[in-house]
């Protein structure tokens, strides 16, 4: 797992394909001054790490979860942060290869976006976007403000 | 949608279909390429790309089970078990 090194807007994401955590990561490179992604491989390593965080002291600004995870899977991570009083109301977004209607319900209910991997690279720079959209005003005003 | 009807679509609408109604069987890489695997009703679409997510090199479709054997091989099972 990648620990944050800075104060930065932490966007923490948990994903167990290195290729989708590097696209990612790649895909918010553009944010690199205001904007860090930390990283974990599997549902274990995210909810460790995210049980771990001092008081707000370094809650993420957003948190994006892979579904289909070793160990514990992105919808069970959902539902365990949503019972932790700091991070229960940090933005969610569920960032998976599916599209099924179940999984959608399902964020929804937990009242966490979902979007779909794309399928060509060219879309990221968008989903990138859709992600930063899904934090809160202040911190978007000042990813967006500091970006332009 | 019958395999034929998808097959005439040209890419950049099969791959709308894809992303908005096909299931995501799973992943594998061979020889330096990454293959994705969908299911869409009754048939199968492999998406393969020589840069991941970004160069598409080609893809094909099939009503055979069998292209799902590289893909199962990868299912640790341990996980579903426990």
């Amino acid at each position: 797992m990648v620990k944050p090194a800075t104060h930065k807007n932490i966007v923490f994401y948990a994903d167990d394909d290195t290729d989708d955590l590097e696209l990612v990561q790649e895909a918010f490179g553009r944010y690199t001054n205001n904007v860090e992604v930390v990283t974990a491989r599997d549902g274990v390593q995210a909810l460790s790490y995210l049980q771990s965080m001092d008081e707000y002291a370094s809650v993420p600004c957003l948190i994006i979860l892979d579904i289909n995870m070793p160990l514990l899977n992105g919808k069970d991570v959902l539902r365990k942060i949503k019972d932790i009083p700091p991070l229960a109301s940090v933005p969610v977004v569920l960032f998976t290869t599916s599209s099924s209607s179940l999984d959608k319900e399902f964020a929804k209910k937990y009242n966490a976006g979902f979007i779909t991997k794309p399928l060509d690279v060219s879309q990221m720079q968008i989903i990138t976007e859709l992600f930063i959209d899904h934090c809160s005003d202040e911190v978007k005003n000042k990813i967006i403000k500091r970006f332009k | 949608m019958r395999m034929s009807d998808f097959e005439d679509l040209p890419l950049e609408k099969q791959l709308a279909v894809l992303y908005q109604q096909a299931i995501y069987v799973g992943k594998c890489k061979k020889g330096g390429l990454t293959l994705l695997l969908f299911q869409l009703e009754y048939f199968y679409i492999e998406i393969t790309y020589t840069s991941y997510r970004s160069s598409i090199y080609k893809i094909h479709y099939t009503e055979s089970t069998s292209i799902l054997e590289p893909y199962l091989e990868q299912i640790q099972v341990e996980y579903l078990v426990t």
